[in-house]
């Protein structure tokens, strides 16, 4: 092979090149994936016809940004070192990150022996995530864009009331216990329900009116508390964040 | 909470989850994958010689990255389906196959929902809670984006600021922050009736056998298809309870 004589100033040039052509391509295909997956809901909002108040949209976004706000900034943080600059705009286009994209660019490392976090494991994990990629959306397409969209038409209305009515609780029982297990907290849990609790049970009850803001009040709350008793074990003993497992 | 939104009531989702034009977004969101792997492939072919990555590997890693996705992508397929009569597909392919995920995007439907004093599902669940709700949930999906987008370029050059950051906040806050969240989203389910006790409960049991099952017997599968199995027991559940 031809490479293996050239000059490391030339190799360093080609990965500049592409660092160059992904930071630029990068962020380009990724502010265009943005406007796209927000012209839906804008059209349906301001052009479905369905006589909505700015203002509810701004409380309901706010009430969002109150309980997810500090993942926003939080993720993007912990999946940088795992998966460079050229993968993040790829990783948090397409998402399932931790139950997908890792696992398929570490699967690729492995099998053409590239470390990760050399240059050879970065080009590794950019091409597994397109394969990933495109699996997915092929899936997608087959499985929930056709299938599902017949299983919709030949569902019982009694079986899809039902799924309508309570698959947020079918969602979320899975989800708080996937949390719980993943982020290896146990303080922090204890803190998290007992708050939750107390919001859920004593203060909505006395307060009916604060129904709104319940999630953000349960996550300031938590974050502080959680904060204030944690454990103050000498560093080197101290685990390293753990990657958050949401997108 | 008893606020709802008299103008349109219609409570049909899927005549306007289903509208022409939200489907031609989800081509779009497609059509901008489908380009920026084209491009990002072009781009690795171009610098792999430098680093000794012969085309072979190449292949190899696209065949293994293509391989390894087969079973996440079909778990989060079933997830997906089980949230079409809620969102319609437009929204659901957009938001919880791409872009987001079922705890992100269900959570944010419902927290937005309850700020209209609407439920997700019920007679509440009008047309325009439907349209606020997916609001909400896209731009906030957004600001991941945007944050990556500021972040990225900030973090390749190092930025001795962000690298400061307290470890142990790193550590503390966000997982305080999500468990806080959903221990709340899923406690405020119970009250509403005793099938969402039920389905809240079966839906944790399901997940947490799961997730012991997975590390006792190493299969790593049933911790990607945890939250599928869960949904679909929970819902099972849901239909015997409520006797419908």
């Amino acid at each position: 092979m031809t490479a293996t004589s050239t000059a490391p100033a030339a190799t360093d040039q080609a990965m500049a090149e592409f660092d160059r052509t992904t930071s630029r391509w990068g962020r380009a295909t990724m502010i265009a994936g943005l406007l796209v997956s927000i012209a839906g809901p804008l059209y349906l909002v301001f052009a479905g016809g369905l006589d909505i108040a700015p203002a509810q949209l701004w409380i309901a976004f706010a009430a969002v940004a109150a309980t997810f706000g500090i993942i926003w900034i939080v993720e993007p943080l912990t999946y940088y070192p795992i998966l460079g600059p050229a993968a993040m705009y790829q990783a948090f286009m397409i998402g399932n990150i931790s139950n997908k994209l890792l696992p398929a660019a570490l699967i690729a490392q492995t099998n053409i022996g590239a470390k990760p976090g050399t240059r050879r494991g970065q080009l590794a994990s950019v091409v597994a995530i397109c394969g990933a990629a495109a699996v997915h959306l092929a899936s997608l397409a087959l499985f929930v864009g056709l299938l599902g969209s017949w299983l919709i038409s030949v569902i019982p209305p009694a079986a899809m009331n039902v799924t309508r009515l309570y698959v947020l609780p079918a969602v979320l029982g899975a989800v708080l216990v996937q949390a719980i297990v993943s982020m290896k907290q146990p303080r922090t849990t204890v803190i998290a329900l007992a708050v939750a609790a107390a919001v859920v049970f004593l203060v909505l009850p006395a307060v009916p009116g604060l129904a709104m803001v319940s999630t953000a009040i349960a996550v300031l709350g938590t974050v502080l508390l959680a904060w204030f008793f944690r454990s103050r074990q000498p560093a080197s003993k101290a685990r390293p964040a753990q990657p958050v497992h949401l997108e | 909470m008893h606020a709802p939104m008299a103008p349109t009531g219609s409570t049909d989702i899927l005549a306007i989850a289903n509208a022409p034009v939200l489907w031609l977004c989800v081509a779009g969101v497609f059509g901008v994958i489908v380009v920026q792997s084209l491009i990002f492939l072009r781009a690795v072919r171009r610098a792999a010689p430098s680093v000794q990555m012969t085309p072979a590997d190449i292949r190899t890693s696209f065949r293994s990255g293509a391989v390894s996705a087969i079973g996440p992508s079909l778990a989060v397929a079933l997830v997906a389906i089980a949230l079409l009569a809620l969102f319609g597909a437009p929204a659901v392919l957009s938001r919880i196959g791409l872009i987001g995920s079922a705890a992100y995007d269900v959570s944010a439907a419902g927290i937005a929902a309850g700020t209209l004093g609407a439920k997700l599902g019920d007679e509440s669940y009008t047309q325009s809670v439907f349209a606020v709700a997916f609001f909400a949930m896209s731009i906030g999906g957004a600001m991941w984006m945007i944050a990556t987008l500021i972040l990225t370029p900030l973090l390749r050059r190092g930025d001795a600021k962000i690298r400061a950051i307290n470890p142990a906040a790193m550590a503390i806050v966000p997982a305080a922050a999500l468990i806080g969240a959903f221990a709340c989203l899923g406690f405020t389910e119970l009250p509403k009736s005793g099938t969402h006790v039920v389905t809240c409960a079966v839906s944790a049991a399901v997940m947490a056998l799961s997730l012991l099952l997975a590390k006792t017997l190493g299969k790593s599968w049933l911790r990607e298809w945890g939250l599928g199995i869960s949904i679909v027991t929970a819902l099972g559940a849901a239909l015997l309870t409520s006797g419908s």
